[in-house]
């Protein structure tokens, strides 16, 4: 055999895989043992950590136990639903006849494909944060609850924050973190993804020399990642600007106490928080309610009469955010979430996702696809059954 | 006209007019209207309801029976007879003496029958609060400290402790919705409203009822009242409300057993509920209808029935009794399609709202397409196969109603009557008919093993039913599926959430499309289908109960742990049946008989 012909005969074979039903089904079955694995891991890891190891990445990865060694053990989530995806199309391709019979199985396929690619564009660009607001408070940013950020702020003019936002990550690698538009720059000194700050006991060594936190002791706290829990991450961050140091403080979003300091006539507030982004707009929650059956605790219905303010768009109205009834705006949903503070404090959720309207689409085909299909061989059926009644 | 042309017919309107006699009042206790006084309309829960369906409920939460036996003795000689629920809620209500020894709290765990200084016995495991009542500090406190466990980590006596101190919160919550034992009757209770010490009385009875009995009236007063509210407002200066007297009334003459007094006050005290809220009278004399004729009990009999005479038929007779199974399936699908429209009106909601209707559902889509089967084929395995499905799946749903009313208001999220009758309705509908494969499999191979011959037509005809059915399962399950999804896009922002309960739906959507694909790739022939389908049995249940056992997600609605043996048999029943549907053909009874045409099969899955 030449080699051109081993390649040419490699080729075939792999499109012949790649074609083949026997694929589909192994990538079907590989599919329902992930959402097993997935399902039973939640219990243990929480939603969103075992939705990452199972489903939202291209390999499953074990860790040996006692070593840092991590093995790739299955494919994970992402590999399958890709190769199940090349498989649909190149299947479509190659082996379904283009005839109306095979009508139906065609829109089902281009729904699954679909399907599969809004979960991957879910899956990559879905940002998921938080607005919580006061009765009568406005609000401008939404906050990302898995995240954090240390937040300089300039406060000089009472009027007027400028702030300079480190996210958790910048912090986690450490160095020499300058802001942009000061002349401060952050030597990260000590970093911690999930700490527990407690009041000094014997034996204390202080990890900063400013600020409320020289006076408080910092335990290092295993990760977690179930869905009731969040990490808290503490560093300790010294301050340098103009060849001089500001000393070493303690951040974290246990600390309420405000830490500032001056350089320059400038005075700047150091502030662990949730990552925040500002929005073009802004909401004042005029009122939430609460309604619960007559005589009863069981919640009927959660709304917050929201006034929605767009300067650059001149727009300024009221909305009402309940159950099953989210606003969508400027890219955004917000959802009515969660509530607190003796019913005066409303948590929507936020979520933006770019390919929202994929699986709409995606299972309007899908189910027209079905019914073109089951359609076409039920009339078949039937009239085989006709025939051999007469015969 | 023919025996095999009247019999089925005689058959199915038997059946009928056994649910019907149902109907008739019940009979009266001491001579006095318990029947009226059930049919009184009250708020509890959320849900205007009849007096009956509380009482229905609360007894069976306790007993976990709608009705015992009690033996007591008046006027020297010892009188047995039959309490309904309606006369034991009077008892309760108004002569807590004559309640507290009557023996409705069911114990079974030995070491809270040792807290409450009683042995196992095989003969008794009803006790009256009486013999509880020295222990109720005990109880209490064990109970205390075991409520603050996550159920799933809770030890078999905690369980139970925690279970038995409810159902006697419950008990005593009833027992001082309308007057505080070992007080004052509510006659004099009235009568003396405005006294400074009846004060303390009323905040009791305020925080502890159970229902509301008293209806809101005209422009004053918008919301269903309390006896402690109404007592409060009485002696806050309030006009008399009229509802009360007559209650009081009725409390008076069934302590008194003066009968026609009795029946005037709960004729006067409906005649109020007319006036008040026409409606609510209305809604509950149908309730009490759907009480009586407990349509999914009598359909879940019925469906039995059936699947006798179906059996019987293969034996003798197969003419006349195939088709007089088919008269009493279609009876019970009468019943058990009434019972769902009836709900369906009185929660004003989707027939599937929660666990235990979702189990009713699933069993009448199953009958339903059982039974255009059986039109289709006329076998008799349409019949069999609809009748066990319904029945099997009323009597889980029988299980599932321990948590009291099965109407229960819906949560705010779930409050949305489109989406429940959309998403719900469509994946409830995919269960049906992956149970039903599942079903026609478990015949096709229980067959092959018992039938003295072996018909390749009959073979085929199975085959192909359970084929047409996988299809049309994925069809509802992928749609629910995906409703499911939009319905989480709607209300939480993700399409998607990889949540248990989306998960098992997922795998549902995955398992029948593997079956499809497999036949389609000619991978499996029937002997694989069926097995395959047999298998769809196990992910079901598993996604439709077994997710609700990992306590997470936002789908745990109805976490149940005493379900997980029931669960765990009924996955190894399964999977034995995997095995003999794969069993080889020499141990088949009518291999060799008759000619198999699918002797070859190849055994996948």
């Amino acid at each position: 055999m030449t080699e051109t012909n081993t390649v040419r005969f490699a080729a075939h074979k792999l499109w012949d895989l790649l074609t083949s039903l026997k694929l589909t089904i192994v990538c079907l079955s590989l599919l329902m043992l992930l959402v097993v694995a997935c399902t039973l891991a939640q219990v243990q890891l929480g939603t969103v950590a075992a939705v990452n190891l199972y489903m939202r990445s291209f390999l499953v990865w074990w860790q040996v136990p006692g070593t840092s060694w991590s093995l790739a053990i299955f494919p994970g989530g992402a590999s399958v639903g890709l190769v199940l995806m090349v498989n649909l199309a190149a299947a479509q391709g190659q082996r379904l006849e283009r005839s109306w019979k095979k009508a139906g199985i065609w829109i089902v396929h281009a729904g699954l494909i679909l399907l599969f690619v809004g979960e991957f564009v879910t899956g990559v660009f879905q940002v998921e944060t938080q607005l919580a607001i006061e009765e009568g408070q406005t609000v401008n940013y939404v906050e990302n609850t898995r995240q954090q950020e240390l937040a300089v702020i300039d406060v000089t003019d009472p009027a007027w924050d400028e702030v300079h936002a480190v996210p958790e990550g910048l912090l986690a690698d450490g160095g020499v973190i300058p802001l942009p538009g000061t002349p401060v720059a952050l030597r990260v000194r000590r970093y911690w993804e999930n700490a527990q700050l407690s009041m000094p006991g014997p034996g204390f060594q202080p990890v900063a020399n400013m600020g409320v936190g020289a006076g408080v002791q910092v335990q290092p706290l295993r990760t977690v990642s179930a869905d009731d829990r969040s990490n808290v991450p503490a560093a300790v961050v010294e301050p340098v600007a103009g060849g001089r140091s500001y000393g070493f403080w303690l951040v974290s979003g246990l600390l309420g106490a405000p830490q500032q300091f001056i350089h320059e006539g400038r005075a700047y507030s150091l502030a662990m928080r949730p990552r925040r982004q500002y929005l073009p707009y802004s909401m004042t929650l005029k009122k939430f309610s609460h309604d619960v059956y007559e005589g009863t605790s069981i919640p009927k219905n959660f709304s917050s009469l929201v006034h929605l303010t767009n300067p650059g768009k001149g727009e300024a109205r009221d909305v009402l955010i309940f159950m099953n009834q989210p606003l969508r705006y400027g890219g955004k949903a917000f959802y009515q979430a969660s509530f607190g503070k003796n019913d005066t404090l409303s948590i929507l959720q936020v979520v933006e996702n770019p390919g929202w309207l994929l699986p709409y689409i995606s299972c309007l085909l899908v189910g027209l696809g079905l019914l073109v299909h089951f359609g076409i061989s039920l009339r078949r059926a039937l009239r085989r059954r006709s025939a051999a009644l007469e015969a | 006209m023919k025996l095999g042309t009247i019999g089925p017919w005689v058959v199915g309107l038997a059946a009928v007019a056994w649910v019907a006699s149902s109907l008739l009042p019940a009979k009266p206790v001491r001579g006095m209207d318990v029947d009226a006084f059930g049919r009184l309309p009250v708020l509890e829960g959320g849900r205007i309801k009849p007096v009956d369906s509380v009482a229905r409920n609360s007894l069976l939460m306790i007993r976990s029976q709608m009705s015992f036996r009690f033996e007591q003795e008046e006027g020297g000689q010892k009188r047995s007879h039959t309490v309904g629920a309606d006369e034991w809620i009077l008892d309760i209500l108004f002569r807590p003496a004559v309640a507290d020894a009557q023996p409705v709290f069911v114990i079974n765990d030995p070491d809270v029958l040792s807290l409450i200084g009683q042995k196992l016995s095989q003969t008794n495991r009803y006790f009256a609060f009486r013999d509880i009542r020295p222990f109720l500090a005990e109880v209490q406190a064990q109970a205390a400290v075991a409520e603050p466990i996550d159920p799933k980590q809770r030890t078999r006596f905690q369980g139970a402790v925690v279970n038995l101190y409810q159902r006697v919160d419950l008990y005593l919550r009833l027992q001082n919705t309308v007057q505080v034992p070992g007080g004052k009757p509510l006659l004099e209770e009235l009568a003396g409203a405005t006294e400074p010490s009846a004060r303390e009385r009323h905040s009791l009875l305020a925080g502890a009822a159970f229902f509301r009995p008293l209806p809101p009236q005209g422009t004053q007063q918008a919301n269903w009242h309390s006896v402690g509210e109404g007592l409060r407002d009485l002696a806050g200066g309030g006009a008399k409300d009229a509802g009360l007297t007559a209650l009081a009334r009725v409390g008076a003459a069934w302590t008194s057993a003066d009968v026609p007094a009795f029946n005037r006050a709960v004729a006067e005290l409906r005649a109020f509920g007319v006036a008040a809220k026409p409606e609510a009278v209305a809604q509950g004399d149908h309730e009490i209808v759907f009480n009586r004729v407990d349509p999914f009990y009598s359909g879940m009999v019925i469906y039995v029935a059936a699947l006798l005479l179906v059996f019987a038929s293969w034996l003798w007779l197969p003419e006349l009794l195939q088709a007089s199974a088919f008269a009493l399936l279609l009876a019970g699908t009468v019943i058990h399609t009434g019972g769902l429209i009836s709900r369906v009106i009185l929660q004003g909601r989707p027939p599937v709202t929660n666990l235990y209707s979702s189990a009713v559902f699933v069993g009448w889509g199953a009958v339903v397409l059982g039974l255009i089967l059986e039109r289709m084929y006329r076998k008799g395995f349409g019949t069999a196969v609809a009748a066990s499905a319904g029945f099997a799946s009323l009597i889980v749903a029988h299980h599932l109603t321990g948590d009291g009313d099965t109407m229960e208001m819906m949560r705010a999220v779930l409050d949305s009557n489109f989406w429940l009758a959309t998403h719900v309705t469509t994946i409830t509908i995919g269960y049906s008919g992956t149970f039903l494969a599942g079903a026609i499999a478990i015949a096709w191979a229980l067959r092959k093993h018992l039938a003295p011959k072996l018909l390749p037509a009959t073979d085929k005809t199975l085959v192909s039913m359970a084929y047409g059915v996988i299809c049309f399962a994925l069809f509802f399950s992928f749609i629910g599926t995906v409703l499911g999804g939009i319905w989480a896009d709607q209300s939480w922002g993700r399409f998607w959430g990889w949540d248990p309960k989306e998960n098992g739906a997922l795998l549902i959507v995955l398992w029948n499309a593997i079956i499809l694909h497999a036949r389609w790739g000619g991978y499996v022939r029937d002997r694989g289908i069926m097995t395959m389908a047999i298998f769809g049995n196990v992910i079901t249940s598993l996604s439709w109960f077994g997710v609700n056992m990992l306590g997470v997600g936002l789908h745990s609605y109805g976490f149940m742990d005493k379900a997980f043996y029931s669960l765990s048999a009924f996955v190894g029943s399964q999977l034995l049946l995997m095995a003999v549907a794969l069993a080889p053909r020499r141990f088949w009874l009518g291999a060799g008989r008759g000619d198999a045409g699918v002797g070859k099969a190849t055994g996948a899955a």
